[in-house]
């Protein structure tokens, strides 16, 4: 069953020529005169300064901070990426185009899903360079951390880029779908925990953002650090963790949640093209102003 | 062939589409003309599998559209009143996207996108973005994306919207040659007399029931079971309304004009002539004599208005 399902939205899927349609997005002619283009621009000219600020101060710059760095901004660009991909559609009308194709609705969601994930993808492995620059340099840091934190990051924007196709799936407007999003990740990721006080009490409410992506970056620095200070053993389970401040075990920080993100990231997409199945044909989800509308 | 059954779709309140049959054959073009809010679209939609029906289905090449919809959707082209292009792409890459989408093998594909471009006359844009074409050039690189996974089955809606006289001319020739092609091609269109003289097959669709279907002649002699004979004469017309009258065949007679006759005929050619034999052996001057063969555009309002009155 699995297999065929791997087989059917994966392997066959045609849908992912929109791989092929990202790539020609942001390479083509005429991407120097476009938004995209700007948007490419950009991004050259900050990934250039980050590469010079690691490569000067690699002995003093954690690679975990790195990744920090790394999620922070890809965060951001996954749903600039994505917000288009159902209800900018609708709003083309190419979206009928698609439903006519003989292809179903899972295959629509995983193609975008995937489309956007390559172009993630290249981001990421853009990002290696600097993160590998300091994991080599900085001498507080572990190889296992460094993945763990990489899958942790990775992992947290498949989340995201799900998220996206959802509300792109869900609303009327491509630019609402882009506002919800960003709307609710900055709820989550910083509303809330200000909200609740990340930091003031402490350690004490770790247990409250264990899924937060940027609490668990952070809390895998830590444990590194506690390894560095006072050897491995110290920070396993069932020892008494002396420096490592979260009442959540050390070793809690990492799989735990990649697993979670992974397990999210589909309930999503299979939440957006259940959203299909049912908007289909209906007049509310066609923009304002349409004929049907 | 295309087996439409009783087809019917009902939106909250409102009858779209009353059910309505009909067949076509490979090489049929069929012409759906009604007016706005007829139905046309509704039923194109349902046929494309876009729409699931209220009631009935359509049946093409044995798969049934609500339950094999994968296959009918990979014979189908589908060609909406709307462009829905992408912009930020260009004319073969828009292509490749939609051949990739059914499937047809990355080595094929170059070869049946520069086959559909030739075919649409579209060979110089290749390489233009989507953006960059006109109205006209859009419309055929619609045409040219239902056509790269050689379906059996096309839903043009409305595809001649929007286009001048030459390029109008140019859709048709390119539309009759898909049909000796023996693909199955479905036109709908507001104006019966743009379709009258390239589909073999017309169907007329009225507050979403089928009125009449068939080719163009028989909806006509449907329509005028009688034909009208104008007859011009030299001389006072209404002179001669009463002898002509009384004459066998003739249902009516009316001088319209100075010189001219308009006569109501049930007989056939035969009679006809007899009837013309007749005129001039009674000493009457007969400049010309023709049949008044029915405006199509009459015939469609006549068809119409009944329908909404
Ligand atoms: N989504 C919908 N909800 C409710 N009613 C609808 C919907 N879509 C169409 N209708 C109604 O169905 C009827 C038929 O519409 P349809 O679009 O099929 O007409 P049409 O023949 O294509 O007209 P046009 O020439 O204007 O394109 C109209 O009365 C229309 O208002
Ligand atoms: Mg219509």
């Amino acid at each position: 069953m699995i297999k065929e399902k791997w087989l059917d939205l994966v392997i066959q899927n045609p849908m992912l020529i929109e791989i092929t349609r990202f790539r020609r997005r942001y390479t083509s002619a005429s991407a120097t005169s476009s938004m995209n283009g700007v948007v490419v621009l950009l991004c050259i000219i900050c990934y250039a300064t980050l590469l010079l600020v690691v490569i000067q101060n690699r002995t003093s710059i954690s690679p975990i901070v790195m990744i920090f760095a790394q999620t922070a901004f890809l965060t951001v660009l996954a749903p600039m990426l994505l917000y288009g991909s159902i209800s900018g559609e609708r709003e083309r009308r190419s979206w009928d185009l698609l439903l006519v194709a003989p292809i179903t609705k899972p295959q629509i969601v995983v193609g975008k899903f995937m489309g956007a994930m390559a172009a993630l993808g290249v981001a990421v492995i853009l990002f290696q360079v600097p993160i590998e620059i300091a994991a080599t340099s900085y001498d507080r840091s572990h190889w296992q951390s460094v993945l763990v934190a990489d899958l942790v990051s990775v992992t947290f924007l498949m989340c995201v880029c799900a998220l996206t196709i959802l509300f792109s799936a869900r609303v009327k407007r491509s630019l609402m779908a882009l506002g919800a999003t960003l709307g609710s990740l900055v709820t989550i990721l910083i509303v809330f925990p200000a909200l609740v006080g990340l930091g003031q009490s402490g350690p004490a409410t770790d247990a409250a953002f264990f899924l937060h992506p940027f609490v668990v970056l952070s809390r895998i620095g830590d444990r590194d650090d506690a390894i560095s200070r006072n050897g491995a053993g110290t920070v396993g389970p069932g020892t008494s963790q002396p420096d490592f401040p979260s009442n959540v075990p050390a070793p809690w920080w990492g799989w735990p949640q990649t697993l979670t993100y992974l397990g999210l990231t589909i309930v999503l997409l299979a939440w957006a093209s259940n959203t299909l199945n049912f908007a289909e044909n209906e007049v509310k989800f066609l923009p304002q102003g349409h004929k049907d509308a | 062939m295309l087996e439409v059954k009783n087809l019917r779709k009902e939106y909250a309140g409102l009858t779209a589409v009353q059910g309505i049959s009909f067949n076509l054959h490979p090489g049929d073009i069929f012409g759906f003309i009604g007016s706005n809010g007829a139905g046309k679209t509704t039923t194109i939609r349902m046929i494309a599998t876009l729409l699931e029906p209220t009631a009935g289905t359509a049946i093409l090449n044995g798969a049934d559209i609500r339950r094999d919809t994968m296959e009918v959707r990979r014979m189908i082209g589908y060609m909406p009143d709307f462009f829905g292009l992408y912009d930020d792409v260009k004319v073969w890459e828009y292509l490749d996207f939609f051949a990739a989408i059914y499937r047809v093998p990355t080595k094929q594909r170059g070869e049946v996108i520069d086959s559909v471009l030739e075919l649409t006359n579209l060979t110089i844009k290749k390489d233009a973005f989507v953006q960059s074409l006109s109205r006209g050039m859009q419309q055929r690189l619609c045409l040219a994306r239902c056509l790269v996974h050689d379906p059996t089955l096309l839903l043009l809606d409305e595809p001649a919207s929007g286009l001048d006289p030459r390029a109008r001319a140019e859709l048709k020739e390119l539309i009759a040659e898909l049909g000796r092609m023996g693909k199955i091609v479905i036109v709908s269109s507001h104006i019966l007399p743009e379709l009258a003289d390239f589909c073999n097959t017309v169907g007329i669709i009225e507050r979403g029931e089928l009125l009449a279907f068939g080719p163009v002649s028989k909806i006509v002699t449907e329509m005028q079971p009688h034909r009208v004979l104008a007859v011009q004469v030299l001389g006072a017309a209404a002179d001669f309304v009463g002898p002509i009258a009384d004459m066998p065949n003739v249902l009516s007679a009316v001088a319209v004009g100075e010189g001219d006759l308009r006569v109501e005929f049930s007989g056939d050619l035969e009679a006809q002539a007899d009837f013309l034999a007749k005129l001039v052996g009674k000493g009457m001057r007969v400049a010309t004599f023709r049949e008044d063969s029915a405006d199509l555009e009459d015939v469609f309002l006549k068809l119409t208005t009944g329908a909404l009155n």
